[in-house]
């Protein structure tokens, strides 16, 4: 372990350049690591906004769930890592699918409103908030035991873990696995017609159902490994999903219908999560991706990615 | 101290002679039951701060009534639950004075949701013995009715550590990294005039309980070049920046509050034992949590609930915390006579003084002090073993009339 | 029988009642943005706090009746709804939910922040209110006061609704572009209705310091805003009966699920979604459906 060379300078006005220097290496550095996992999320809840028009307001309890799931199977059960990781996976796309085809499906039926499918997620969230602190396992903060080592490296002035760069690469290969997916394949040619419009999707022969099926679970597949990856990293609790809100905010910068959109914003809202902390104040941490959503909507509402906006309202 | 036992002694004898009158209009006690509200949050994301508190309360109060109660009368308890909320709490302490009718109130986990029964239980001229929450919005400016941080006082909590780190480490350069809400502001101020006295610089940073990376604070504070580096957090935030800490190669002392070490086993599996090899937690308690000291309160939990001691995670740390006030309760109680009023209750506790063996400190109450607890002891961790560390630290925060 | 509660009752059946006549002017002022002029507005909290904050300020400062205060607190919230309202006229649907629910989060960190003004973290005091020489100082009192300003406030509500203005925004919930060939200004329209939204709930947050002595920056959060949407999504969208209804009883179930901790989320949960799933015209137009079918069908 090499510590960072730290000069003996106490931060004030006279902050020195040199200092300055290595907090912006540090803060990007870092910033990048946790914005690749913002991104993963926004990229979960963009492809779903994208195809249904729903922003899923449980996406972060489905990420929470999900990492409860692979530290019982792990932790409590046992059980070897190779079926923990895939059987996790499993799980979130079905919970998410069966979601789709059994709850939202049946809401699209009785109600023409956007509003009321929002609602149905928001209490998919508070549903599967309860179901973990029932188990008792949400009390106190657990890790899920990190599968590559915390030792640092250098890079250039920033200290980061191995664990750090296996989350950055992890969360890269997922993205260019899905954009793959999504643009190159028959079912992601299907999920681009549906998003554009799904009647003629359906006349040139997608199954609708099956498709919604395929992107739900699809994204809860996404959020499952943001929390695999990030769990080790940020301690789990009942509470963690509260994440999804810088995934939000991700995707905002991004400009909400815009995967590639939603990967840069989730590096930028990771970056500026650390800058506003390194030079503004670490109280305004928390606050720095509400900043980020209202000032992106107010000035530039297409996000930085984002076509023309166009009224999809009748 | 003589000035105060005359005007006990007054009230006392005042409310002897209109003892007869009134006993009969006290609410909640009748010859053979003495009525009394517990609340804590049962449920939600404060759980764990009070679930096993009001149990540990609960079976203090079977054990005095098995042995025959209180000048025989038996305890009568009525649980709520508050969820650490404070339009909920409110609703909870309005049900149980005002449904339920009990002669006196015990409970509350969280310092931030008590507070808002402050006024209603004052002008109600309720007893109100708080469980584990600190509460100092409650307690300070004193008044006649509210008592509590049977645990500790949060103004004693940052002071005492600063004391810590200054008599074990001589540092005079200390980072304090607190919270942005009621607790870190209350054990902020209390630290400063320990920091004044030992000579200690203090760096502050103020985070979110929410914080999800803690790079930025972290490296603000390195910047500093502290002697030692204070945690006054919740257990998820103190455990990121221990990490962060070993991760930057921080290799001076870490010290943490009471308020972050809900489970020391727990802390060591998230951030490696290897993070805790210079690391120091402060314990409120005589004795580390499950601790020879204390084994007597963990066999009676187990005997009182084999069923929740079977499962994991259980009794929760702060279990112990519910016996200190329910002592206090039932101490009260005995010191007011065979004929209680609430008005004799709140003379015994105004003059209350003795040691729960359960606290590092004895609980004091005086004119001016509604804080039972001021003191902590220190515990070396290095991810096995907890080793006490002799001494007992206290703070030197008084409250001072504004 | 209504006006009468608090002679038979205790004080804690009094309290549940001021805190649920609080509930039904919240969702009144959600009604009007959301249900008649279909924005999606999550910030509803914050204008609540906005007016709990600024008529407690208020009635500390000057010496002056309550209700003047409590007006003041109405007169912000409205204020900040109409800046807003204006930002937000560049937003539809979640672009709009999103803005509006991030403003609501900012503001709970400036009342946890704002130490100078709000006390910041420790939570503010609130100092009984008053009326010339009668001083509030029990639920029991405060509640012939409470029960008035709301009754008051659906007046006001249903005045609207019924107004030239009232059916200028149904007409932008219904369509815009039809809104705006009928000559109606959709941008006033809009504005308006995010400005009156937020004068309510201030007002609400006045009432509430009727009989409340403490507010915590911790109650004005995103779990307060979606507690009144669920309110009036389960008493039915756009109808005003079905705000006060959804208030009254899900307000009543939240307090009921006190007694039931282990399984609250869970259940608060399935509310929604099975009221999504098969009632979501509200529970009223359920029982009404149903009662209907039990006559006509066999």
């Amino acid at each position: 372990m090499a510590p960072p060379p730290f000069p003996d300078l106490s931060i004030g006005p006279d902050m020195d350049l040199q200092l300055a220097l290595i907090f912006l290496q540090q803060g990007i550095a870092s910033g990048l690591v946790s914005g690749s996992v913002y991104a993963l999320l926004a990229l979960a809840i963009v492809v779903i906004f994208k195809t249904s028009d729903v922003p899923n307001f449980a996406q972060g309890e489905v990420f929470m769930a999900a990492g409860y799931v692979a530290l019982y199977l792990f932790v409590f059960q046992k059980m070897p890592i190779w079926v923990v990781l895939p059987a996790t996976l499993v799980v979130a796309f079905l919970a998410m699918a069966l979601f789709r085809r059994f709850v939202l499906d049946q809401v699209a039926k009785s109600a023409k409103d956007l509003v009321y499918l929002v609602i149905a997620t928001l209490g998919l969230s508070y549903v599967l908030k309860g179901l973990v602190r029932r188990t008792g396992f949400g009390d106190t903060p657990r890790s899920f035991p990190a599968l590559v080592p915390t030792d640092s490296v250098m890079i250039g002035q920033a200290s980061v873990t191995m664990l750090d760069l296996a989350i950055f690469g992890t969360a890269v290969t997922v993205m260019a696995a899905f954009f793959w997916m999504f643009n190159y394949t028959k079912t992601g040619r299907a999920m681009r017609a549906v998003g554009m419009n799904p009647k003629a999707a359906q006349l040139v022969g997608v199954d609708l159902r099956r498709c919604h099926m395929l992107i739900w679970g699809l994204s809860g597949v996404i959020s499952a490994i943001a929390a695999l990856l990030i769990s080790p990293k940020i301690l789990m609790t009942a509470d963690m999903g509260s994440i999804v809100m810088l995934a939000f905010a991700a995707a905002i910068v991004g400009g909400f219908s815009s995967l590639p959109g939603a990967v840069v914003g989730g590096f930028v809202i990771g970056i500026v999560e650390n800058m506003v902390g390194l030079f503004i104040s670490s109280r305004a941490i928390v606050l720095a991706p509400f900043l980020a959503i209202l000032i992106v909507l107010v000035l530039r509402p297409q996000g930085l990615f984002g076509g023309k906006l166009t009224i999809k309202k009748v | 101290m003589s000035v105060n036992k005359t005007a006990a002694g007054l009230t006392l004898a005042a409310s002897l002679l209109i003892g007869a009158a009134a006993g009969a209009q006290e609410p909640g006690i009748t010859d053979k039951a003495i009525k009394i509200g517990i609340f804590g949050p049962l449920s939600g994301p404060n759980m764990a701060y009070g679930f096993d508190v009001v149990n540990a309360a609960k079976m203090y109060y079977d054990k005095i009534n098995k042995e025959g109660g209180i000048h025989g009368r038996k305890i009568e308890y009525v649980v709520e639950d508050d969820r650490c909320n404070a339009n909920d709490l409110v609703a909870a302490v309005k049900k149980l004075v005002e449904q339920e009718n009990v002669f006196m109130l015990n409970g509350g986990s969280c310092s931030a949701a008590v507070v808002a029964a402050k006024d209603y239980v004052v002008r109600n001229k309720v007893p109100y013995l708080m469980l584990n929450a600190s509460g100092d919005g409650a307690l300070f400016p004193p008044t006649d009715y509210i008592f509590g941080a049977y645990s500790i006082s949060q103004y004693a909590v940052g002071g005492a550590m600063v004391e810590f780190a200054a008599k074990q480490f001589g540092a005079k350069n200390v980072a304090y990294i607190n919270h942005d809400d009621a607790y870190g502001a209350w054990n902020l101020e209390g630290s400063k005039k320990d920091a004044e006295v030992n000579g200690v610089k203090l760096s502050v940073e103020s985070i979110n309980p929410g914080i999800n990376d803690v790079t930025a604070p972290f490296l603000k504070v390195r910047a500093a070049n502290p002697d030692a580096i204070l945690l006054v957090t919740y257990a998820r935030p103190a455990a990121l920046l221990i990490k962060k800490a070993a991760e930057m190669g921080f290799n001076k002392p870490i010290i943490l509050s009471v308020t972050g070490t809900a489970s020391l086993n727990q802390l060591a599996e998230n951030v490696g034992k290897d993070a805790l090899k210079n690391f120091y937690t402060q314990e409120v308690m005589v004795d580390s949590p499950g601790g020879a000291k204390l084994k007597p309160i963990y066999d009676m939990y187990k005997a009182a609930y084999p069923e929740l001691a079977a499962k994991p995670d259980h009794p929760q740390t702060y279990m112990p915390y519910g016996i200190p006030p329910a002592m206090s309760l039932v101490k009260a109680l005995q010191d007011a006579g065979p004929n209680p009023t609430r008005e004799k209750v709140l003379a015994a506790l105004k003059t209350q003084d003795f040691d729960s063996g359960v606290m590092a400190g004895r609980m004091q109450f005086g004119p001016e002090q509604r804080a039972a607890n001021r003191s902590t002891i220190f515990i070396k961790y290095d991810g096995t073993t907890m080793a006490p560390l002799p001494g007992v630290f206290t703070s030197r925060w008084t409250y001072q009339a504004k | 029988m209504a006006v009468a509660l608090p002679v038979f009752t205790s004080g804690y059946v009094v309290y549940i009642a001021n805190l649920l006549l609080v509930f039904v002017v919240l969702c009144l002022g959600l009604h009007i943005v959301i249900g008649e002029t279909g924005q999606f507005s999550m910030a509803h909290a914050a204008f609540y706090g906005i007016g709990i904050y600024a008529s407690a300020l208020a009635n500390r400062a000057v010496d002056l009746p309550y209700p003047v205060a409590m007006l003041f607190g109405a007169l912000v919230a409205g204020a900040v709804g109409l800046f807003i309202g204006t930002l937000a006229l560049r937003m539809r649907d979640i672009y709009l939910a999103l803005a509006t629910f991030a403003f609501g989060e900012a503001m709970q960190w400036v009342f946890a922040n704002w130490d100078s003004v709000t006390n910041g973290p420790n939570g503010l005091r609130i100092s009984p209110a008053r009326f010339g020489p009668i001083e509030i100082l029990s639920d029991k009192q405060a509640y012939p006061f409470v029960l008035f300003f709301c009754l008051v406030m659906i007046g006001l509500t249903v005045a609207i609704s019924r107004s030239r203005l009232g059916r200028s925004f149904r007409a932008v919930r219904e369509s815009e572009v039809a809104a705006m060939a009928m000559g109606i200004d959709v941008r006033r329209a809009r504005i308006v209705s995010f400005g009156l939204s937020a004068a309510i709930a201030g007002f609400a947050g006045g009432m509430f310091g009727l009989f409340q002595t403490f507010i915590h920056p911790d109650s004005l959060g995103f779990q307060t805003t979606i507690l009144v949407l669920t309110m009036v999504v389960v008493g039915g969208l756009g109808s005003i009966a079905g705000a006060i209804g959804g208030a009254i009883v899900f307000g009543l179930i939240s307090e009921v699920l006190r007694q039931a901790p282990q399984y609250q989320e869970i259940i608060y949960g399935a509310i929604l979604i099975l009221f999504m799933m098969y009632a979501p015209r509200g529970l009223f137009a359920f029982i009404g459906d149903r009662i209907r079918e039990a006559r006509h069908g066999r």
